[in-house]
């Protein structure tokens, strides 16, 4: 029911850049997520967006009106924590009954809105519980229903399931989705957990240093990402070094041993120095077909798929291979890296190093 | 382990063996963290006894045990340097300045934070922090290191990169471990064996591949990675496979499992990547296509409101949401359960 717009926001704290041109435009009932590293800005992006927090520059637009200098309580979004913010002197019922109440609504219809949140989180059986005696799953779900309970157009989700536990989260991202999805609301989800963006979203933007540095939709972030960066952050990457030696259907990069890749196609002249990067779940291990001999160092089972290191051309590489192979690679055995052209993607080289680029916190 | 009435941890018996990674895996509240605190002795346990390389250790207290311990909570001093944080065990211990500095470099350079000696803990990140942690608990020359959710407080990616480096290093030394999480991607990284606790109690102790292959209780197979369960009644049986049929009357053939009489109530439990379409299986809609990287997952319901879900290459087309499928199912990758006399979400119940 409404699109929010982050218009060049920046913010800055003492010597610190929170934003730093941060621009985003999510769709009306859209799932959107903010990805990133602790610092990149996410959270502060966020607040903006709430109204918590002033920007220094920038607008920030529900529907095409500024709002930036309304205050949260009119901007209509509600906004769920990663810490379990509920009313602890009230129960289950009466935590999810105060948006309503304060906004004067009929009792009755309060009661209504409340009852049916509650059943939408499965919690109406524990309507009368206090906070403390519920768990931290439950209280999740009590505060979920509490923020979309207030009728607000906009959900904002700071790191909602960063507190529970792992299988928890893969739980709770499931019934947050499509309680969003079914009430037609546009979400705006900050997280550092990739796998949850993936799967929650429709859309992700990958915030780094105050600025967005990638928006798409899940399936373009991880297959065509825009930096070394994103390619790495957004599932693993493998990364090769080189200069390229020609250019077409297929780039052709080659080290200073003279070992030579192929890639996707790409703008960089001949000689450029650039870096190839793989996703690890594209990386092959084969015998005699790829581009380079590598060792394995250890063979990991981790359920659907196994995850290989090798070492090869002085570095290490990793592949995560389905698990039916786990019986084919033994540590010590001389395997063969390589991957399909068209899943490896030309980067220029950062200027400040491809470490430097690829740092996470 | 027993606090008043209720009991922490209860009827554990477990050999950890020498060099092994281990990783004590569970919910919330499932008794782990008891555990480790028995076994590192900083608690002692109501009954029962603890003992290292075969020496009675449950009355030793814990300065005496000589294990190393990386908390959750990155616990460096705040005020000393690096260096100084790393080298405090080593000195404490006896060993001169020089020794102290040169023990401090030795473990800093396995974690690849040498280049950070000079600096205070809080001019570090999160991930570096704890890596300054594990080379103090090396320095100390511990043989037994005992790790409590080391990765719970950083970054999903963080954590992934530091996991593989943590199993790397102790694998290189040949230290045992024991480690406990509550994370089973974790888990399944980086152990040689997976202790699954739930209720104070160990529900079973395997490797990664047979709790992931074989669970030998439904709640492993739930817990551990991903899978689909099936409410259905055992319909036929010969000497080779079972015949479960599930709700909407549909029979599955799986293998094995001879111990099922006919008409027994059962769970039928399918990993994703194992359940396939086919012309003819159980009819199904689908409800939701999501993109995973390496592959599509797909979200069905079946005419009897079973979810089941299935993966898909990368490179297919996916179908559309309210697509009608038919899936059928690996008979050998298959398992199957009694079903919980308490109901099957009791039984998998995470919380």
């Amino acid at each position: 029911m409404t699109v929010v717009e982050m218009q060049d926001l920046r913010k800055r704290y003492g010597k610190t850049v929170a934003a730093d041109g941060m621009s985003l435009r999510v769709e009306d009932g859209e799932y959107m997520c903010i990805l990133g590293p602790t610092g990149a800005g996410k959270t502060t992006a966020l607040r903006m967006a709430a109204g918590l927090l002033d920007p220094d520059r920038g607008k920030v637009l529900f529907d095409g009106t500024d709002v930036t200098r309304v205050e949260p309580e009119y901007r209509e979004a509600a906004m769920l924590s990663q810490v379990y913010s509920l009313f602890p002197h009230m129960d289950v019922n009466g935590n999810v009954m105060y948006g309503p109440r304060i906004k004067k609504w009929h009792p009755r219809e309060s009661e209504d809105v409340a009852h049916n949140m509650l059943e939408m989180v499965h919690l109406h059986r524990r309507k009368d519980a206090m906070p403390n005696e519920l768990s931290g799953g439950m209280q999740q779900r009590t505060a979920l229903a509490r923020a979309l309970a207030s009728g607000s157009k906009v959900l904002l989700l700071d790191e909602p399931l960063r507190a529970l536990d792992a299988r928890l989260r893969i739980e709770l991202r499931r019934e947050i989705r499509s309680l969003v999805k079914a009430m037609g609301i546009t979400a705006i989800h900050v997280t550092h957990d990739q796998e949850e963006a993936m799967v929650i979203a429709d859309r992700v933007a990958v915030l780094r240093k105050g600025r967005v540095e990638q928006v798409g939709t899940p399936r373009e972030v991880f297959d065509n990402p825009l930096t070394p960066f994103v390619a790495n952050f957004v599932g693993q990457s493998n990364f090769f070094i080189g200069k390229v030696v020609s250019s077409g259907e297929e780039t052709v990069v080659e080290n200073e041993r003279g070992v030579t890749v192929r890639a996707r196609p790409s703008p960089h002249p001949i000689g450029s120095e650039v870096a190839v990067a793989v996703k690890v779940g594209n990386t092959t291990l084969k015998l005699d077909e790829g581009f380079f001999l590598g060792r394995v160092e250890r063979v990991l089972y981790e359920g659907v798929t196994i995850h290989v290191d090798v070492m090869a051309e002085g570095q290490r590489c990793s592949a995560k291979l389905p698990n039916r192979k786990f019986e084919e690679y033994s540590p010590g055995d001389e395997v063969t890296v390589g991957w399909p052209p068209s899943e490896a993607i030309v980067f220029a080289l950062p200027p400040g190093g491809l470490q430097e680029e690829l740092r996470l916190d | 382990m027993r606090f008043g009435d209720i009991y922490a941890v209860k009827d554990i018996d477990l050999v950890i063996r020498d060099g092994e990674y281990l990783t004590i895996l569970g919910p919330s509240g499932c008794g782990k963290t008891s555990l480790i605190k028995i076994i590192c002795g900083l608690w002692t346990p109501t009954e029962g006894r603890v003992s290292i390389d075969g020496v009675d250790v449950t009355d030793v207290p814990i300065e005496d045990r000589h294990v190393g311990y990386v908390f959750q909570n990155i616990a460096l001093f705040p005020h000393m340097k690096v260096l100084k944080n790393v080298s405090f065990g080593p000195r404490m211990q006896g060993r001169t300045v020089e020794e102290g500095r040169e023990i401090a470099e030795k473990s800093l350079r396995l974690v690849n934070m040498l280049e950070r000696l000079e600096m205070f803990p809080r001019e570090l990140s999160g991930g570096e922090q704890q890596k300054v942690s594990i080379a103090r608990a090396l320095a100390s020359g511990a043989r037994l290191m005992l790790l409590d959710e080391p990765l719970s407080a950083l970054d999903a990616r963080v954590r992934m990169d530091l996991r593989y480096e943590i199993r790397r290093l102790v694998k290189d030394l040949g230290i045992t471990v024991v480690h406990v999480t509550h994370d089973q991607d974790e888990a399944m990284s980086v152990s040689d064996r997976i202790v699954v606790m739930r209720n104070g109690g160990i529900v079973e102790t395997d490797t990664p591949m047979r709790l992931y292959r074989r669970p030998n209780n439904l709640f492993t197979a739930y817990f551990i990675g991903e899978t689909n369960l099936m409410e259905g009644m055992v319909s036929g049986k010969d000497d080779r496979n079972l015949l479960v049929r599930l709700r909407d009357g549909t029979d599955v053939k799986v293998g094995g499992n001879r111990h099922f009489q006919v008409n027994d109530g059962v769970i039928l439990s399918v990993r994703p990547e194992y359940v396939y379409t086919a012309k003819e299986g159980l009819h199904s809609t689908v409800l939701q296509v999501i993109y995973l990287g390496s592959y599509w997952r797909v979200v069905t319901r079946s005419n009897s409101a079973d979810i089941v879900e299935y993966n898909i290459p990368k490179h297919r087309e996916p179908p559309a949401i309210g697509d009608k499928v038919s899936l059928v199912f690996n008979r050998k990758m298959s398992m199957v359960y009694k079903r919980p006399r308490e109901g099957t979400s009791e039984a998998i119940r995470l919380e």
